[in-house]
């Protein structure tokens, strides 16, 4: 009978079974099934342990009845073993002592004739995750890597590195690496390899840390013969293996162009393969390998277009996101070159809204001369769609693209359609837009200003919506004949005026319109400031009585500060800083893609790693805490591959990146800027009237430092002279950089500290890189934002090869460093660590 | 690599675990998950992402038929590569036993263990191919219920390990018994199709699978080749299809597996033009919409339409909608969308569909339109114009029977109004 067919035994339904009383039943027919002959005891076995898997399954605790499993295992029934196996693998971590008892028969069933039966036995054995009883399982490993069936040895490749997670000393000590590597490259068969080369992956990775010798063997497995052992084989593996290979040729560093042509060629049909995993993972190979000549890059972004358009397309709505994800990072590096098929970004209504609103933002980005008058088209129909987030997006979406445009004639007439839909969101997303426009294009202000002028402010609610048109009829009330008066009634509604935003906003309106208009907003200029006196939110009771003293004091002086003469904003602050996409690039095919950040700011450093696990409930065994030592070196390596920009790439995205910062701290208090962006041509505004850029809270921190005592700046004593010299130009490039790192051991791990004069001056990298580089320390890579700011440095003794590569980590709040130098001579990391540390106290006191 | 999968009912319970590798995850971040699912969409999880990140563990889900599979990984890996297995699971699974749901999952589960431990061993993906299961795990068919009866021999497991995992061509048994020497190749085609609120067909494009059903004696040697192979723009093939030949002159050249499989699948894009025309008309003033549909024949492929249906979403924020047709029938469905079923565009007459939307009290325009999303089916024809021009079939020891067929059906079909 096949364990499909309904039996008797199972009236009361698996699926709900009754707990405790079910349990101690299922033990007793257990018990009195295990000495039972009779010929149709297996079949009555099966029953009850259908049973007992089901109660497994449904949460309950079965572990009570360990014993009497284990008594009923002795069977030579396949599927019995198989459920048996499933019991003991579950339970013999909690019941260590039990599980002895299995070993017995999983140890005979390793040696059964029939090679399933050892396989499965093989696998269970492995799957037990007892630690002390780690000794009965590498002898029938060590056979199984040996067994004349291809199952068997399948099944013990995985094996070992599984047992390396129980016991790494166990593994190692059997040799059972070496084992497996021999065996990799000379079995016969694809899977056995590919299993091997998964476990030695994992194994070695995972001890690269603790012994040179696996980080050798690290790197052997990235070296070209291997690798191209792989590659010649890569038709004869499964589909999940091929990916495992393409991995592994995507961290490959060719010497030459023709072995990037050479693999290129080998593989570009896997482009062409039915399994969604294999593409993304050969396209990570091309674009990895062909990151340094520009022109291939190109064509291989030519071509894999077309496989990833119809990956989007033709795959299961599962997959076709994760796709788009990809598809989008790609898209935003280079849209130009996606700028002919904007067609397949086109949303349709059965797509789900996450896969609209990445659609939306690549139209965006594709938008250019040639389509921008279809996508805008395209766009404006979503405006009407029932999905209102989506329409949101989509209007927004048109005012990037206006933004971006130099033709925006046709835009700005659409965009005032949308004003004239009078449905209160598109009305209000319009405006924030228009807004956005006139700060872009002044020379539109009349086409707009008459549109906007018919807008009753009473129809919209939402603040964004409201601030925006307030900010209008502030800046243009010379144009808008009765910016007064609309001005007043809003005033007069101030106590109604929820959002302090859109009250912010109108304090500084109606200034502007003072100016502009005195006479006419004289009484609206009283009533306002005296609402805004007794407001309750501290910025807008902030700023009235900023306005207040400023006209008290001049009134000139106040109007070059609310209406100082303004140049157009060209550029807008760009919300995600090229130096992420880039790390978000380097990580192609991972989730990191589909986050769209990279893996450090979603990942913990714990839980970062390829074969970096944490235990998050129980830790118990000894492995497990192994693991969690052991990742270290894998993870600094990921970390520097982040970090590693040249320095110049850097100093450009080093802007970006503050702007962005910053633009989060205008958020609250701006009231004559929009939100997310932020101008760079507008400083004399942004200075004046924002408080609270990250240098004012850096010199709001020294002056805490001080009020706390610590003020005094210490000069740390002077370190002895230094009996080492540095090279004054040192040259050692990036790549060697990574390599070196990856490679020593840590010589030298301390923390110190800057002078606080130091720390208060490190707004930027460039200044301690400068002054480091003054002490004939060069600097490779730098990151962060304040007050955590990242370097790595190297330096190279005088007349010597050596070089000493430094990982610096500073908090400017505390002004404190972590310093940690890898040397290629040891004996001299004390000496350079002196000299470094005495360069980096002296930063800031010149 | 994935550590543990589960398999969870539409009410969020645990069908099955199977944990993969040495680090248990705790069945308690199915409870998280299904919290995330009643959060995020009302308890429909198909509708959730299918990545997901929670407090411990990066999760990885497919909806099928209500049963959600539910990988979680702690480490970073390639996303489509767990999405691409959990949709081979779910393939498998529903290849072995003739469907999937809830309660058939249940029934089997013990199955289910086993094909899952072959699938996947140590977190990474092992045997997917559905032959070379199928050699290790009997599918619980009648046939091999009848032999189990007859032999009373009572396993489901195969009694010999499958010779597929020492060949080179590792989707096909080297011995294939009683096979009936037929061959089937079937043309399946989606066309999409995008028409925006002027009329104008914005996108028009068509995904084709070629399927072949083969039961061949042997290793037999394919090929087949298309009269006009330039149309495709992008394609992509089963392991089985070697790559030199399509390169050099688009021909397929394979050793096909034996029983269903898709030998390829392609896209062809810039289609001209749709076999029907769907025409939404929306008028709306002082408190109604007038609506009006009109469904006919544009290009006539020659072969006839059927299945033809046409649903819309109702506007939110209707009072009342009286809707009727000219020809065939019109259902108001539960989640408040309209569904046309027309079938066969009758010779003599235009279908149409018209009525009145009466809007909510104070509202004088519509300001949402509906997209109207049409189905059909063509049965003889592939819509692309990719046609077949001959199928070799060498190394078998008498010529086989070859069969051939086409269909075309509207994939995503959208007239915005």
């Amino acid at each position: 009978m096949a364990p499909t067919v309904p039996s008797p035994a199972k009236s009361a339904s698996p699926s709900q079974p009754s707990g405790k009383s079910e349990v101690a039943d299922l033990k007793q027919q257990l018990r009195h099934l295990a000495g039972s002959r009779a010929p149709d005891a297996d079949d009555q076995r099966r029953d009850v342990f259908k049973r007992v898997i089901s109660c497994m399954t449904a949460g309950i605790d079965v572990s009570a009845a360990f014993g009497e499993m284990v008594l009923c295992s002795a069977t030579s029934d396949v599927v019995l073993k198989k459920m048996c196996y499933l019991y003991v693998g579950v339970h013999a971590r909690n019941h260590p002592d039990l599980a002895l008892l299995t070993i017995n028969f999983l140890q005979r069933d390793c040696r059964d004739q029939d090679p399933t039966i050892r396989g499965l036995a093989l696998r269970s054995l492995c799957s037990l995750r007892v630690p002390n009883l780690v000794e009965y399982l590498v002898t029938p490993l060590a056979t199984g890597l040996k067994d004349p069936n291809v199952y068997v040895r399948m099944i013990a490749a995985v094996g070992a590195a599984k047992l390396y997670h129980i016991s790494a000393t166990a593994c190692l000590d059997a040799d059972l690496p070496a084992a497996l590597k021999a065996l990799m490259l000379s079995d016969p068969d694809a899977q056995v390899v590919a299993n091997c080369l998964h476990a030695l992956q994992e194994i070695w990775t995972l001890e690269a840390s603790n012994s040179e010798a696996a980080a050798r063997e690290i790197e052997t497995l990235y070296s070209k013969p291997v690798v191209f052992y792989f590659l010649n084989k890569i038709k004869e593996f499964s589909e999940w293996a091929q990916c495992l290979v393409l991995e592994l040729a995507s961290k490959f560093l060719p010497s030459d162009n023709n072995e990037i042509f050479d693999i290129m060629n080998l593989l570009e049909d896997r482009l062409q393969h039915a399994n969604g995993a294999v593409v993304l993972a050969t396209i990570k190979v091309f674009l990895h390998l062909t990151m340094s000549m520009t022109d291939v890059h190109q064509q291989v972004y030519e071509r894999i277009k077309a496989p990833l358009l119809t990956l989007v397309g033709a795959g299961s709505p599962e997959q076709s996101y994760s796709v788009l994800c990809h598809l989008h990072l790609l898209v935003m590096r280079a849209p130009m070159l996606f700028s002919s098929d904007y067609k397949s970004f086109y949303c349709q209504f059965s797509d789900p809204s996450y896969v609209k609103k990445l659609k939306l933002e690549m139209l965006t980005a594709i938008a250019n001369e040639s389509n921008t008058y279809e996508i805008v088209t395209e766009l404006c129909e979503y405006a009407g769609n029932v999905d209102v987030p989506i329409a949101r997006e989509s209007i927004r979406a048109v005012g990037k693209i206006a933004l971006q445009q130099y033709d925006v004639n046709a835009i700005v007439d659409r965009l005032l359609q949308f004003l004239e839909m009078d449905k209160d969101y598109v009305t209000a997303e319009t405006l924030v837009l228009v807004k956005d426009l006139l700060r872009k294009y002044p020379q539109w202000s009349h086409d707009c200003i008459a549109v906007v002028g018919n807008i009753s402010s009473k129809n919209i609610q939402e603040p964004k919506g409201k601030a925006a048109l307030i900010w209008m009829l502030g800046e243009y009330s010379q144009d808008m004949h009765d910016a007064p008066y609309i001005l007043e009634s809003l005033v007069e509604n101030w106590e109604e005026e929820h959002s302090p935003e859109v009250r912010l906003h109108l304090l500084t309106a109606v200034m502007k319109c003072f100016f502009k208009r005195p006479p006419e907003t004289q009484m609206a200029l009283g009533a306002t400031l005296a609402a805004g006196l007794s407001d309750t939110h501290q910025d807008v009771h902030d700023r009235a009585l900023f306005y207040y003293r400023l006209l008290q004091y001049d009134p000139a002086v106040a109007e070059c500060v609310v209406n100082p003469p303004k140049q157009a904003v060209s550029v807008f602050a760009d919300t995600q800083s090229t130096e992420i996409k880039d790390r978000i690039f380097d990580e192609f095919n991972s989730l990191t893609v589909v986050y769209q950040k990279p893996s450090y700011m979603f990942t913990d450093k714990e839980h970062r790693g390829p074969f970096e696990y944490s235990e998050d409930l129980t830790n118990l065994t000894v492995g497990a805490e192994a693991t969690e030592n052991v990742i270290s070196a894998q993870r600094y390596q990921e970390n520097d591959n982040d970090l590693l920009l040249s320095t110049s790439d850097k100093e450009d995205n080093g802007t970006a990146t503050n702007n962005g910062s910053s633009a989060s701290s205008y958020n609250a208090p701006s009231d004559l800027i929009g939100p997310p962006l932020l101008s760079s041509q507008t400083p004399s505004e942004t200075l004046l009237i924002n408080p609270g850029g990250p240098t004012n809270s850096l010199q709001s921190n020294f002056s805490l430092d001080d009020l706390l005592g610590l003020g005094a700046p210490e000069a740390p004593a002077a370190p002895p002279a230094p009996a080492l010299t540095l090279n004054s130009k040192p040259v050692l490039d990036p790549g060697t950089f990574q390599k070196k790192w990856g490679q020593l051991a840590l010589s030298l791990s301390q923390e110190c500290s800057l002078s606080l004069q130091g720390a208060a001056s490190l707004m930027n990298p460039q200044s301690l890189i400068r002054h480091m580089q003054s002490n004939f320390i060069q600097c490779i890579a730098s990151g962060g934002q304040p007050p955590n700011y990242k370097f790595f440095f190297y330096a190279q003794k005088d007349g010597a090869t050596v070089f000493f590569l430094v990982e610096c980590i500073i908090n400017t709040a505390s002004a404190k460093a972590q310093v940690k130098i890898k040397a290629d001579d040891g004996t001299a990391a004390d000496a350079f660590s002196a000299l470094f540390q005495s360069a980096l106290s002296k930063f800031g006191l010149s | 690599m994935l550590q543990c999968i589960f398999l969870l009912s539409d009410s969020g319970e645990v069908m099955v675990e199977k944990q993969t590798t040495a680090h248990r995850v705790d069945r308690a971040i199915c409870g998280w998950f299904w919290d995330y699912v009643l959060a995020h969409a009302a308890g429909d999880a198909s509708k959730v992402l299918q990545v997901v990140v929670s407090p411990t563990h990066y999760l990885f889900q497919v909806c099928r038929n209500g049963v959600t599979f539910l990988a979680c990984t702690q480490v970073e890996m390639p996303p489509l590569m767990a999405i691409e297995f959990l949709s081979r699971v779910a393939d498998v699974l529903t290849d072995y036993l003739g469907d999937l749901n809830e309660d058939i999952i249940k029934d089997n589960f013990v199955l289910v263990y086993q094909i899952l431990d072959e699938m996947m061993d140590n977190g990474f993906p092992l045997t997917t191919e559905p032959n070379i299961l199928k050699d290790m795990i009997i599918p619980p068919n009648i046939v091999s219920k009848m032999l189990n009866v007859v032999t009373g021999k009572s396993s489901n497991l195969g009694n010999k390990l499958p010779d597929a995992t020492a060949s080179y061509v590792p989707w096909r048994t080297t011995v294939i018994k009683d096979a009936s020497n037929e061959v089937y190749v079937n043309i399946v085609e989606e066309l999409d199709a995008c028409v925006n609120r002027e009329g104008a067909l914005v996108k028009c494009e068509a995904y084709g699978k070629i399927q072949v059903n083969s039961s061949l004696p042997g290793v037999p040697e394919l090929t087949l080749s298309f009269a006009n192979p330039t149309i495709i723009n992008d394609v992509r093939f089963h392991p089985c299809v070697r790559f030199r030949p399509w390169e050099s002159s688009q021909i397929l050249s394979f050793v096909p597996p034996d029983g269903q499989f898709d030998l390829m699948s392609y896209r062809v894009k810039k289609l001209k033009t749709t076999p029907i025309y769907v025409k939404p008309q929306l008028t709306s003033d002082s408190g109604n919409c007038r609506v009006n549909v009109m469904v006919g024949i544009r290009n006539d492929p020659g072969k006839p339409i059927d299945s033809i249906t046409v649903q819309f979403p109702l506007p939110p924020l209707i009072a009342s909608a009286d809707l009727t047709a000219n020809y065939g029938t019109v259902d108001i469905l539960a989640d408040q969308t309209c569904l046309w079923t027309i079938g066969q565009i009758p010779k003599d007459k235009a279908p149409s569909l018209s009525g009145n939307l009466r809007l909510e009290e104070g509202l004088t325009h519509l300001h949402t339109f509906p997209t109207f999303q049409v189905k059909f089916r063509i049965m003889g024809v592939a819509l692309s114009g990719l046609q077949f021009d001959k199928l070799e079939v060498k190394n078998t020891p008498s010529a086989p029977y070859k069969g051939f067929r086409a269909q075309t059906r509207a994939g995503r079909y959208e007239v915005r109004s």
